[in-house]
């Protein structure tokens, strides 16, 4: 017993060694300091390239490379004399110190802006570091509120934060089910612990209740060691709610969806809000037939536009991958910056700091109510999320009407066409 | 030759009495989980039913994680080898079994047979190539540090073949079946019985045959069994490759209800310790209560203690067992 307990001790500590030396292991691409490096203008990308999410974030990473490669092919930075953008990246591991020390080697290796990082916890802790040194942080992904909370000046955000997720999706919810003809007036919400699925619950519950629909059930469960949700979905089930709402990740989502199938409660919507699974392209796929049906209110790529259209065919070709929401906000951020930088006509990175304080970029590739321009916190004010559907195998957009590619199918009890 | 016979017959008796306590103990275990869910119907304060679904969802879990611990106790307990690798092995076997189906158009299950030999395989090589050379220096950390390795080196090359957007396969049988008014899925009740013909089938490896005769001597004592002839060396590699053909099993039948990710096995790997641990060093009848045990706690423990008050719950199980019974339920006091 003694020789293995010392045997399990010996192993922790190698492991937090492995973790600790991991930053500095992953350099990529040496960059010169090219701040003042003639026509480059180095932007660090950070997004976990290894680990758990390493799926989505290199996609990322590779939307970042695109937006740069496209802006150069167009020309550069005009202002600056046809400056080429650089991206260099970094692989934060999905680990909140190895994003802050990728940050610091960025920021000192001459990057003048920041994109990343994905994941809440992460992108903290970068926040943090570009406030230090007074270098722009674009956020592409990262949901939670407390981030922009700090008073940062160096920090913005593209995406809609988890609360503005919450209290839409509650808005939208109300809104479509009223038109459908069978309002929702008790839900069960089933959302994994922490900052992310709490503040997106808190949110939702708040709105809920000035709409009249009331939570009849809260379900937790844990971000690590969810293998099955059934008894999740049976808690959830027992309340007998109008509608199941799920916030969590891709596997948990798949999880969640196959439980409703199995048991199936009678609802009339099973609704995601800021739900990482329900409206990711491979979804319908992974579900199958179960999946029919299912609604999600997230923020999302701008379907109906053709301007995004012609990307993401691009992006496919490029990497053989479909571009995900991510991944083109990921894009949309260096497009963020790099009109910054043709704003500022300059490379010093506290002026690219004031100049994207007050650009308004039209006609985002998101689905947003108008041009991406920030607030005092660094929130891009027009971020909002779209309500997608789940119909005969793929993703579409259904409300509201403006951004519909096809028509809403409600009541939606999952798995009945 | 007349003593190595005695030795042979004396094993044998000595392996019925064992297989006797083991039956005493493992009723002793259900009686006591009885007992607990008796009380959680009649004074939980829940509806039967949902409690029902808790039961047969914990036991169908307790059945995935007692796939996933049975590899990794055979290694832990014959060779003293703590085998970080075991949850990036199970990865790999997923990744194999669902690049086997998707290129050849072969069932699931039909691939996880094709799996296995190809895992024992990996962990002969293993054993022979890379762990056997520190087996005689008496030291845990060289190991350790082999299997920490591979278990990187493993990971990242899937990362680097497969990309990590999760994948999943389909299970050839789909559905669900009722049991007692509670939904159990196909897939989860296929892997279940896998679990259980895995336990059966190791027992009577172990119990039965002189392969597995030999694999307990040298777990009770190598110089001993090499001083009767057995070879160690070759017997380390067996037992290596056996545990990780159970991770071969466990993969192909977890797949068709898990997302697939190249990190999708390493969050098994410390409740598979656990599981262990609390079972017993070497136990296989130990991983199986064990992992039913957790899987139970897990789930009916969910309804009281939801998200990671579930895991808290676990791992209080896990102290309580170890304070009373420091060897685990199945082991044998040293």
């Amino acid at each position: 017993m003694n020789r293995v307990g010392v045997s399990l001790a010996a192993a922790a500590a190698v492991i937090l060694t492995a973790a600790g030396c991991g930053g500095s292991g992953s350099n990529t691409g040496q960059s010169s300091p090219s701040a003042g490096g003639g026509g480059t203008v180095t932007i660090g990308s950070i997004h976990p390239l290894t680990g758990a999410n390493a799926g989505a974030g290199t996609l990322m990473d590779n939307a970042a490379k695109m937006a740069a490669d496209d802006i150069n092919a167009a020309g550069g930075i005009k202002s600056l004399g046809g400056a080429k953008l650089k991206i260099s990246s970094g692989d934060s591991q999905g680990k909140p110190e190895v994003g802050q020390s990728e940050a610091q080697r960025l920021t000192q290796s001459g990057a003048v802006a920041l994109v990343g990082t994905y994941q809440s916890d992460v992108t903290q802790n970068v926040a943090s570091v570009a406030e230090r040194s007074q270098v722009p942080l674009v956020i592409d992904v990262a949901v939670d509120d407390k981030i922009l909370q700090q008073g940062y000046k160096y920090t913005f955000r593209i995406q809609p934060d988890a609360t503005g997720m919450g209290t839409s999706g509650a808005d939208d919810l109300a809104d479509l089910s009223a038109k459908g003809g069978s309002p929702v007036k008790t839900v069960a919400y089933i959302h994994i612990q922490g900052a992310f699925g709490d503040s997106v619950f808190q949110a939702f519950k708040k709105q809920a209740q000035a709409k009249g629909i009331t939570v009849a059930k809260e379900v937790t469960y844990p971000a690590t060691n969810f293998n099955d949700a059934t008894t999740q979905v049976s808690e959830a089930a027992a309340a007998k709610p109008d509608a199941i709402l799920v916030t969590g990740y891709y596997p948990d989502s798949l999880l969640i969806a196959k439980s409703v199938a199995a048991l199936k409660p009678d609802i009339k919507a099973l609704y995601g809000i800021a739900d990482g699974g329900f409206d990711d392209d491979q979804f319908p796929g992974d579900i199958g037939a179960a999946g029919q049906g299912i609604l999600s209110a997230n923020y999302h790529y701008n379907a109906t536009s053709s301007q995004v259209q012609q990307l993401r065919t691009k992006f496919q070709q490029k990497y053989g991958k479909p571009m995900e929401t991510a991944a083109v906000l990921s894009y949309q951020a260096v497009d963020v910056i790099a009109a910054g930088l043709d704003k500022a006509k300059s490379k010093d990175p506290k002026k690219l700091r004031d100049a994207i304080a007050g650009i308004s970029v039209n006609n985002p590739l998101l689905a947003f109510n108008g041009p991406i321009t920030f607030d005092s916190k660094g929130q891009n004010k027009n971020a909002t999320v779209i309500v997608m559907q789940i119909q005969n195998g793929k993703v579409e957009q259904v409300f509201p009407d403006n951004f519909a590619t096809t028509k809403l199918v409600y009541p939606a009890k999952p798995g009945q066409s | 030759m007349d003593q190595a016979v005695t030795g042979v017959e004396t094993a044998a008796r000595g392996s019925r009495r064992v297989t006797r306590s083991t039956l005493l103990l493992t009723a002793w275990v259900v009686a006591g989980l009885a007992v607990v869910l008796a009380l959680v119907y009649a004074l939980g304060g829940k509806s039967p039913a949902l409690v029902t679904q808790a039961v047969v969802t914990g036991v169908l879990l307790g059945g995935v994680y007692a796939l996933v611990s049975i590899g990794l106790t055979l290694i832990f307990g014959v060779l003293g080898i703590v085998n970080f690798a075991q949850g990036t092995l199970l990865t790999l076997s997923m990744y194999l079994v669902y690049a086997l189906s998707g290129w050849s158009g072969m069932n699931v299950y039909l691939a996880t047979l094709v799996a296995i030999p190809l895992l024992f395989g990996l962990g002969w090589l293993i054993q022979t190539t890379m762990l056997n050379r520190l087996m005689s220096a008496g030291e845990t950390e060289g190991q350790l540090l082999v299997t920490l390795g591979l278990s990187l080196l493993i990971g990242n090359v899937l990362l680097l073949a497969f990309g990590g957007q999760p994948k999943s396969a389909p299970a050839p049988w789909n559905g669900n079946l009722t049991v007692l008014g509670a939904v159990a899925q196909v897939p989860r009740v296929v892997a279940f019985a896998g679990a259980i013909l895995l336990v059966v089938a190791l027992t009577v490896l172990l119990r039965r045959t002189r392969l597995g005769l030999a694999i307990r001597s040298v777990a009770a004592q190598p110089q001993g069994a090499a001083l009767v002839g057995v070879n160690v060396r070759a017997v380390y590699a067996l037992t290596f490759g056996l545990g990780a053909a159970c991770v071969g099993a466990a993969g192909g039948l977890v797949l068709p209800f898990l997302s697939l990710t190249p990190s999708a096995g390493e969050q098994f790997t410390i409740l598979a310790f656990v599981i262990v641990v609390l079972g017993g060093l070497g136990s296989v009848t130990g991983a199986l209560v064990g992992g039913l045990t957790i899987g139970l706690v897990q789930t009916v423990g969910g309804l009281y203690l939801p998200g990671t008050g579930a895991l808290l719950l676990v791992f209080a199980v896990f102290v309580l067992v170890l304070f009373l019974r420091p060897q685990g339920l199945f082991g044998s006091a040293q």
